[in-house]
Parts: structure tokens; C-alpha cells; sequence
């Protein structure tokens, strides 16, 4: 039996259901009964109940898209700074023929390769050094609600605001325009995603705010 | 000159009945640079809360192997107390600090977050009794606010003994002048005390008494809690990336 | 605008670029202009337990500022004047790089700097503050929090004590057979003479910013915080940051302060509601 609603939000504590194999990420067995453990939303996805957070520090995951700022290049290692005071690292292969060229100071994307005591690894396959840009900082929780599912809000963001969106799992984001006033719109369509999350009709919204901001505000927004 | 703190209507100095909390408000999400914060009004008492974490120890000789470790500072703003508290930690902060943290330590799953630490600071703005209940209970929120994973919410609150009449939540004239007080913080889904302290004279029986009036008032302050969560972050996700 | 990144020896090459591209077109990264402030929220009476209070938003800095008020005894050398003192704590809550403890070499700066800016301007008329000459004075203790720092506590800090300074109530003392006794139901307010602001400015380049986001402290050659009276002289100057700074920026700097200080002393006004 379920005791939540779907899109109600759960707290730490709160009674989801009587069968402790439904228990997944953030939620707890106590007595036969599965609890959430953090706040947000339960889910129920092939049986497994988890709870999708709404705030809290990024986690690192395998396979998750960083951005970060190289913080030191040492011969065998380069650190990167991915924000939440945690610094990931790269590992260059060492029959690496092309070294990579990345600099302190400088901003990449990196996919999570390794998690665990030694570390977050970052992988040097794919590795995008961002050229220039604004780079902006949000909840890490927020993110998958910045992209959308199956990336359906980038989507729209690249559309409406003509700007290169490099968005990394960890909340760090960079948006690059064709000018100025293109990227304080992609920023504050950001923003506005990041205040509002949790809210219906948001994708409209953010769609018919940035036309206002570009000055294409009678233009059908289902195009 | 004693003074007289429950009147001939059984009625209290300002003016609540025995079992009347003060007015109570709370706000999640006040504050940027934390990774959760809360702010809790209680009648005079006012109090930010805010987490930081989980994050690497410092310094590392502290750090455990197999769980998190938590560190909570009760502070005073100087200011918040009629006669200006100097500068630098009181023995009372010290206590108060060890006891909340106490508390918070025992929902706190952890075993989630081995070799990192959580923050939590509890700011004392204001102080007009309650002060280390209302603490703990946007403690409590700041935590949920940040993520971190918990067996329970906690709601706290105080009782006290004023001219041998039991009563709820007391502010700073019943606790200067009263006979006792008993801050009581409860899990309320675990049903369980997880601080609890007596200052003053009380029987076994009032103890019970001041125990039921707290797990009542508790209710309504995590009920209060869920709401000001809520109201933080509203309704729907949609088209979440699962 | 805030970053997760914190206590970089580095820059962010990406944001460096950026932040001097917009500068060139008169912009910054928050979409303000260069001697444009950010929100200002100022709200009174907040504590009160205290005898002033002002709570101050500057953007996403906020400052609460709490003054207490007591009896003791004058200087030596200033028997007939009252005595005040500046305290501010960085709290551990208002950034991760501020940690629990005494006060730091910042928090110890920001506390001499809001003194300096206040006392300096002779803002609150010191000799108006004595209850018994070379015996008893006023003592004025106003102690500044940094709650949430995101970048230039030291003109939200200004901001703030001076408002709780303009709105704060004192008991009104009287001698009664010898002893002091605060007269029931009198209470005055402080004599100020002045209402002092503090302008701090980033030197990028070339370009001067006025209120810098952290994000551009970090790129800036170096910042200078300025304080003025309501006449416009200046009463304090801090270059609180190491760099060089031209002779000819900083005689600009000074021009531009002086502007944005009026424009502080107006919101001040308006915020403790005499404007």
C-alpha cells in the first residue's frame, strides 16, 4: 500500500509504503515499513520507490557530465574544481600522444568516470575545454529540470536564446550568445527554471518570458 | 518580591492560558551561502539556522572512516539578550551547542556520508526563552532544506513551572522567575525524545504531565515544519529527467 | 550570481574575459552598470531587545546590525564624552570560507573599517553622550553580523549600523541621590551629526565597478571602500585588497564615491523612514 501522493512533496520521516522491498534511494526500512530519508519527491519506478531530491549538495554519479575549473596540472593528475569545495580529477593515460592542453584557470566539461575513496575521476574521452562564456552557479537538484526530459528544456533554451549551453550535473553552467543581451536572457531563463522547478506550465512560461526579453513577444510560442 | 506569574484567571504575564503556545513562524531557504537554512520566530525568540555539508573534515584527524561526523554551534548574537552578552562562546553556548548537536546526531543516517562532516549553526538573534527548542527545530529544517538524509524530522519545544501550575513553551520572565524548565525535542514519526534536560523541581508526575503537553504542542510544530518545507517548494515536477 | 567555487589562488580564465568584454559595453555579468548598486532592503527595529537594529539586503549580502547601550566610564582623556565601539563577525553560516571561531584578520578589518567610517565622520556628537562628567558616559556597543556574504559586507555593513544608529532609542539618564537612574518612560534618540556611507569600488583594468560581486573582486586589480559625510568629505579610506592602483583611478574612484554616496545616504533615508 502506498501512502504517498505523487506529487506530493515527502519529508524526512514520512510514512511511503508497507513493502520494504520497494526501497530505493532516499528512503529507509524501519519495522517493515519504507520512510523517507530526504525531503522531495517519491517515485515509483519498476517497483522501487525513490525519492528524487529537491535540494542538497551534488552527488557524483558515474556517467554524469561535470563542469569544473582546473585548479592544478601536475604530471600525472590534473584537478579540477567542480564546486560543493570538491575538487574531481583527471587521470591522462600514460601513453597519452596528444597531452591534453588544459591550463589552470581553465573551464572544461568532463563526464564522471570513477567514484569511491580515491576520488572523483574524471575521464579524459570527451573532455570539452569551454572557450568562453558566463558561468553561473545553481542547485545541483535543479539541474535535471534545466534540461528537461530527454533534454526538452535545452531544447528550447538553445532555440529561444541562440546560446551554446554548457550544463554540468554538479550546477555549474556556462552560457555563450551570440551577444550580451542574448546571454542575460539565457541567464535569467535559468534562473527563473532553478526558482521555479517544481511548478507546472513552467516550460511557457520560460518561453514567453524570453520572447518578451528578445522582443519576439507576439509570436505564437507553439512554434 | 516574588512576583506573581500565573494570575487569578490562571491566566499567564502575557496573558496565555497554561497550555498556550506564543505565536509560532517559520521560513526554509532564508539564506544563500548555506546548503540548507531556516529561520524560526517563537514570540520574542527569533533564530536562523543554517547547514553546511556534507563536506571534507577539518581538521582531517577527526574524520571517521565508516560514518560522518556533525558539528553544531549555538550561538548568540550580542545583542540579543538584555544585558549585552560579550564576545566569544559562554559555557551556556558550549552546553547548548553539545545538546543540539546531540539530538540532531541521532536521526542523522550517518553512515550516508562516511569521512565528510555537516555544519549545522544555529544563530541566536533574538532570545526571550526556548531559545535551544526553537534552535533545533529549524536546525531540523535546515537540514531537510539541505538534503540530508535523516530518520525523522525533530520539533522541540519547552515546558515549565510557574507558581506550581505546568505550563507550555515559556518565555524568558517564567524562565527566570519560574520553578522549573524542561526542553523536551521529540521525533515525531519515531515517537521518541531525542534531548531532553530539567532545570529546576519537578515531580514524577508533573514530569509525565510536561512530557504529554510536549508531545502535543510537537504535533503541531512539525506539522507547522512540513508546511513551511512546502511552501518552499511547490507543487509538480514536470518533465523531470528521471 | 554566485558560484560554488571558493578559496580559488586562481582565476577563472572564461569569467576574466567575460567580466572585461561586458565592462567594455558598460555592462556586467549581473546585467548592472558600472556605478549601478544592487538591491537595497533596509528594515529597522528588527531585534527589539536591542536598542537599534537594522537589518541590510545589498543584493544577496545581508548584515544585521544590533546596538546595545550601557553606562561606564569615559576615556581619561575624554571625560565629558561618550564612548562607542564597532565589533563584526563574518558567521560561519554566511560563507564557506568563514569559519567558527575569534575573528579573522577580514572580520577584524570590517569591524575597524565601519568604526573608522562612524567615528572619523564625527557622526554621533560624542559630547552630548555624558551623564557625569569624568565619571559616567554612554557606552554604545554596536556589533554588525554578516549573515549571507555575496560580495561587499563593508557597504552593507556601513549601511546598516548607521541605520540602527539613526533609529535607535537610549534611556535618558538622570543623577538621583547619587546614583544614575534611567527615567521611567523618557527615552531619547542619538545625537548624529551626520549620516556617513561607505562606496566601495573594483578597479578592473581600467574600468571602475562600484558594489563588486565576488566574482569580480576576483578579477579586479584591487578594491578601495570609501567613506563620506553628508557634505561629502570623505572620512575614511581602505584599499582593502593588495594591487596597484594609479593615482589617476583612485582620484576618480573618489569622484565616483561621492556620487553613489549620496545616492546610499537617499536609500538610507528613505529605508529608516526619513526620506
Amino acid at each position: 500500500m502506498q501512502y504517498f501522493s505523487e506529487n506530493e512533496l515527502v519529508v524526512p520521516g514520512q510514512i511511503l509504503s508497507d513493502n520494504p522491498r520497494q526501497s530505493g534511494f532516499g528512503t529507509y526500512v524501519r519495522e517493515g515499513k519504507v520512510y523517507a530519508s530526504v525531503m522531495g519527491f517519491a517515485k515509483s519506478i519498476n517497483g522501487v520507490l525513490r525519492i528524487i531530491p529537491v535540494s542538497g549538495r551534488y552527488r557524483p554519479q558515474r556517467g554524469d557530465k561535470v563542469l569544473g575549473i582546473v585548479s592544478d596540472v601536475k604530471p600525472n593528475a590534473v584537478e579540477v574544481d567542480i564546486g560543493g569545495e570538491t575538487t574531481a580529477v583527471i587521470k591522462p593515460h600514460e601513453r597519452e600522444t596528444t597531452p591534453l592542453k588544459i591550463d589552470i584557470g581553465d573551464c572544461v566539461l568532463a563526464e564522471v568516470k570513477a567514484t569511491g575513496l580515491k576520488g572523483i575521476v574524471l575521464a579524459t574521452e570527451g573532455l570539452q575545454k569551454i572557450p568562453s562564456g558566463i558561468l553561473i552557479s545553481v542547485n545541483a537538484a535543479k539541474v535535471p529540470r534545466i534540461i528537461g526530459r530527454k533534454g526538452s528544456m535545452l531544447q528550447v533554451l538553445r532555440r529561444e536564446t541562440g546560446c551554446d549551453f554548457w550544463v554540468g550535473r554538479n550546477g555549474l553552467i556556462v552560457v555563450n550568445g551570440p551577444d550580451p543581451a542574448h546571454e542575460f536572457a539565457a541567464v535569467a531563463a535559468v534562473n527563473m527554471i532553478e526558482r521555479e522547478a517544481h511548478t507546472s506550465g513552467l516550460t511557457e512560461r520560460v518561453i514567453q518570458m524570453l520572447r518578451k526579453m528578445l522582443g519576439r513577444g507576439d509570436e505564437d510560442s507553439s512554434n | 518580591m516574588k512576583i506573581r506569574l500565573i494570575d487569578e484567571n490562571g491566566l499567564r504575564v502575557d496573558g496565555r492560558r497554561p497550555d498556550e503556545m506564543r505565536r509560532m513562524r517559520m521560513e526554509v531557504g532564508v539564506l544563500e551561502k548555506t546548503d540548507g537554512s531556516a529561520y524560526v520566530e517563537l514570540g520574542g525568540t527569533r533564530i536562523y539556522a543554517g547547514v553546511i555539508g556534507p563536506r571534507e573534515v577539518h581538521p582531517k584527524h577527526l574524520e571517521l572512516p565508516d560514518k560522518g561526523v556533525i558539528n553544531c554551534r549555538y550561538h548568540m548574537a550580542s545583542f540579543s539578550v538584555d544585558e549585552r552578552k560579550p564576545l566569544g562562546m559562554t559555557r551556556r553556548e558550549i552546553e547548548l551547542s553539545k545538546v543540539i548537536r546531540e539530538a540532531l546526531e541521532t536521526v542523522v543516517f550517518l553512515e550516508e556520508f562516511p569521512r565528510m562532516m555537516i555544519d549545522i549553526f544555529v544563530e541566536v538573534i533574538q532570545a526571550d526563552g526556548g531559545t535551544r527548542t526553537a534552535g533545533i527545530t529549524a536546525a531540523s529544517l535546515a537540514l531537510a532544506d539541505a538534503g540530508i538524509p535523516m530518520a525523522d524530522m525533530i520539533a522541540a519545544i519547552a515546558v515549565g513551572k510557574v507558581d506550581g501550575v505546568l505550563v507550555l513553551d515559556i518565555n524568558e520572565e517564567e524562565d527566570k522567575y519560574g520553578e522549573a524548565d524542561m526542553p523536551v525535542a521529540i521525533a515525531p514519526h519515531l515517537n521518541s525524545i531525542v534531548l531532553l534536560q530539567l532545570n529546576g523541581r519537578m515531580t514524577p508526575e508533573e514530569v509525565d504531565k510536561g512530557l504529554e503537553m510536549a508531545q502535543k504542542a510537537v504535533k503541531k510544530i512539525h506539522q507547522m515544519q512540513i508546511e513551511a518545507l512546502k511552501r518552499k517548494y511547490r507543487v509538480e515536477p514536470e518533465g523531470l529527467e528521471t | 550570481m554566485s558560484l560554488g567555487l571558493e578559496k580559488r589562488g586562481y582565476g577563472i580564465k572564461i569569467m576574466k574575459n567575460k567580466i572585461y568584454e561586458l565592462l567594455k559595453i558598460g555592462k556586467r555579468i549581473d546585467e548592472r552598470e558600472p556605478l549601478q548598486y544592487r538591491k537595497i532592503e533596509i528594515s529597522t527595529g528588527v531585534v527589539e531587545k536591542a536598542n537599534g537594529s537594522a537589518l541590510v539586503s545589498l543584493g544577496k549580502t545581508k548584515i544585521l546590525t544590533g546596538i546595545k547601550v550601557e553606562v561606564g566610564t569615559p576615556y581619561p582623556d575624554r571625560p565629558n564624552e561618550g564612548v562607542f565601539t564597532v565589533n563584526a563577525e563574518l558567521l560561519p553560516l554566511a560563507s564557506k570560507t568563514f569559519e567558527p571561531g575569534p575573528p579573522d584578520e577580514r572580520a577584524i578589518e570590517l569591524s575597524r573599517i565601519v568604526d573608522r567610517v562612524i567615528r572619523e565622520s564625527k557622526a554621533i556628537e560624542v559630547e552630548k553622550l555624558c551623564i557625569v562628567e569624568g565619571q559616567k558616559v554612554y557606552m554604545i556597543f554596536i556589533d554588525c553580523y554578516v549573515l549571507d556574504y555575496d560580495g561587499n559586507y563593508f557597504d552593507a555593513s556601513v549601511l546598516s549600523a548607521v541605520a540602527a544608529l539613526k533609529t535607535m532609542t537610549l534611556p535618558v539618564y538622570r543623577v538621583v541621590d547619587g546614583r544614575i537612574e534611567a527615567v521611567p518612560g523618557e527615552k531619547m534618540k542619538l545625537p548624529m551629526r551626520t549620516l556617513p556611507v561607505s562606496v566601495t569600488m573594483a578597479l578592473i583594468r581600467d574600468k571602475i565597478v562600484v558594489d563588486p560581486l565576488p566574482a569580480e573582486e576576483d578579477v579586479a586589480d584591487t578594491v578601495v571602500t570609501i567613506g563620506y559625510d553628508s557634505e561629502g568629505v570623505l572620512s575614511a579610506v581602505q584599499k582593502s585588497s593588495p594591487g596597484l592602483l594609479p593615482v589617476n583611478m583612485f582620484k576618480e574612484m573618489v569622484k565616483i564615491g561621492l556620487d553613489s554616496s549620496a545616492m546610499l545616504r537617499r536609500r538610507l533615508l528613505e529605508g529608516v523612514g526619513d526620506g
